[in-house]
């Protein structure tokens, strides 16, 4: 059994690290200052040109051929140049942000002495919450930040932004969730950050060609591409369309990863 | 083997326990029971399983067969939370984070709300007479300051069992001394459970011994004299001609055994009423000789029961 006391103070200890350590706030510094730059120059940009009367016809042309026409239709232009840079670089963000949930404390023995006092269970999933709590943090920034811009721009899209936002809130936050617990395994199955991100860069590539083998020898086997997260991206970057199938999967792999990390952490030695 | 038992359940009992780690058999069908009450002892050579035995009975290894059972739970069970603390062999605190910042946290987890969790931190750090590193981070202290900051948190609570692994290992004599004066102060409460290399220090704190070999446990006892016959150990401070022959004269010696370079076992059997006691027939004669000795020890030293 979970005891929710000491996994609220295993999570709330996860947000002091990024917010309150200096390390944590460099990170933070760095991750603003990235999106700064995506916000004012690339997002801000972009949306004048796609949606400038010169160029309304071939970014019609071409988010068609995309399948992403809807994405102009959106009241503000803004979030639709925020969603299909979010929607590749959250995962990512997420796959690096949350790469040392456990590795560095087993490798310094400090999880030696916060399994005197947690379970391994709520260690796993303390870390794991926290994890996503900071990433949904960092996203609720940046639409907070567009909803800014676009204000800043139009006054008027002040109301549509709120609401717009709120909808890429809910997605990102959905999609970003298998990417952190595939760390929550790794981290349980390796002993350093780097080798988790080695492995998962593995796992994307040398696991989709294996796949893509198999496919192509037995004709069948598309269901193997549910193991990787994130597979229904490019079913849902259009945002149109969308059935319950959509959130159940990167629910399903989360539940799978976080149950076979939880076996794994278990049976590791400290 | 077992020690007598005080309660109607051993406080730790351990049965065919065994850990391998591929070929190589860390542990080998190892059974005992410990008591709450005086400092525990577990000796051994490098490499003869005590990390191991450690780390199963804090639930940081998973045993390969037998069985663990501490104050009737499964090891790392968290119904041992707050129960049994440790401090393991090379475990370090986090860097990012101060002193004071990784005791609450503990703390907090053990169940101390946030105000009582600064004090509890407060308290241990006073303990181990570190208060003032309070606010520092670990990279700013010694060694030896780290391992009593590592000791410190063992104590937060009311740890019924606190498991120390090499506790004395890296400090400075005096830094020593204190931890050892810290368990002997709280052993009254807290049973000890000490691994060290250095024997005369377990001799000093501890009344039981298990003694690992191999994997195997070799010996479990308590370090009372409890045979019919009575030991004397005398360190003496440089060799004396006839030594020997002239200690073995003293009524009621038994045997004399030098053990190490000006170190010898007395063994002597019980002293009637009437005689006067061995040590003191041993110290005259060492006053008539004219003898320096340097330490008389009542009983056999640890070293000398275990080797």
């Amino acid at each position: 059994m979970l005891n929710i006391q000491r996994l609220s103070i295993l999570t709330q200890f996860e947000l002091i690290r990024i917010f309150k350590t200096k390390n944590g706030l460099i990170s933070l510094a760095t991750f603003c200052a990235v999106w700064f730059v995506l916000l004012y120059y690339m997002i801000s940009s972009a949306t004048e040109i796609i949606f400038s009367d010169g160029f309304k016809m071939v970014a019609s042309t071409l988010f068609g051929a995309l399948g992403l026409s809807a994405l102009l239709e959106w009241p503000v232009a803004e979030f639709a140049i925020y969603w299909l840079v979010a929607v590749y670089s959250f995962p990512l963000f997420a796959l690096f942000a949350a790469s040392d949930q456990t590795c560095s404390d087993k490798a310094r023995g400090t999880l030696r002495f916060i399994t005197l006092r947690a379970t391994r269970s709520e260690i796993l999933l303390g870390r794991f919450l926290g994890q996503y709590i900071i990433i949904a943090i960092l996203i609720f920034l940046t639409l907070l930040a567009c909803i800014v811009l676009a204000t800043v721009r139009d006054a008027s899209l002040f109301i549509p932004s709120f609401k717009q936002a709120a909808t890429l809130f809910l997605e990102l936050s959905i999609i970003i969730t298998p990417f952190i617990a595939l760390m929550s395994f790794l981290n349980s199955l390796l002993s350093s950050a780097k080798m988790s991100i080695v492995m998962s860069i593995l796992f994307y590539t040398v696991g989709a060609l294996l796949i893509g083998y198999v496919q192509f020898q037995f004709n069948s086997g598309e269901f193997l591409n549910y193991i990787f997260p994130g597979t229904q991206i490019s079913r849902v970057v259009s945002l149109q369309n969308l059935d319950f199938i959509h959130y159940l999967i990167p629910l399903v792999q989360s539940v799978i990863l976080l149950f076979a990390a939880d076996k794994l952490l278990k049976r590791a030695s400290l | 083997m077992s020690l007598k038992t005080q309660g109607n359940s051993p406080l730790i009992h351990v049965e065919n326990l065994t850990k391998s780690f591929g070929d190589h058999i860390a542990l080998n069908n190892v059974s005992f029971s410990l008591n709450k009450g005086q400092p525990i002892a577990l000796v051994g050579p490098n490499g003869a399983g005590k990390t191991t035995l450690f780390s199963i009975l804090c639930g940081y290894l998973l045993p390969t067969s037998g069985r663990v059972s501490i104050a009737g739970a499964e090891a790392g069970h968290e119904k041992l939370f707050g129960r049994l603390a440790a401090l393991p062999q090379d475990a370090q605190f986090d860097p990012r984070f101060t002193i004071s910042h990784q005791l609450k946290f503990y703390a907090q987890l053990q169940g101390f709300n946030r105000k009582e969790a600064l004090k509890e931190a407060e308290r241990t750090l006073d303990l181990v007479g570190l208060s003032e590193t309070l606010q520092a981070k670990p990279s700013e202290l010694s060694h030896g300051m780290r391992k009593r900051v590592a000791i410190a948190q063992t104590l937060i609570g009311s740890p019924e069992i606190v498991m120390l692994d090499e506790a004395t290992a890296g400090l400075d004599p005096i830094n020593a001394r204190e931890v050892r004066e810290l368990v002997s102060s709280l052993s009254s409460d807290i049973t000890f459970i000490l691994s060290s290399h250095d024997l005369s220090e377990l001799e000093r704190l501890c009344s039981q011994v298990l003694y690992l070999e191999k994997g195997q446990l070799q010996q479990h006892q308590s370090l009372q004299n409890e045979d019919a016959q009575r030991y004397i150990t005398l360190r003496m401070k440089q060799s004396y001609d006839n030594f020997l022959e002239l200690v073995q004269s003293v009524s009621s010696v038994v045997s004399v055994k030098q053990t190490q370079s000006n170190e010898f076992l007395i063994t002597s059997a019980i002293t009637q009423a009437e005689e006067a006691p061995v040590d003191l027939q041993i110290l005259q004669l060492c006053h008539q000789q004219k003898w320096q000795y340097s330490q008389l020890t009542n009983g056999k030293t640890l070293e000398n029961q275990l080797f």
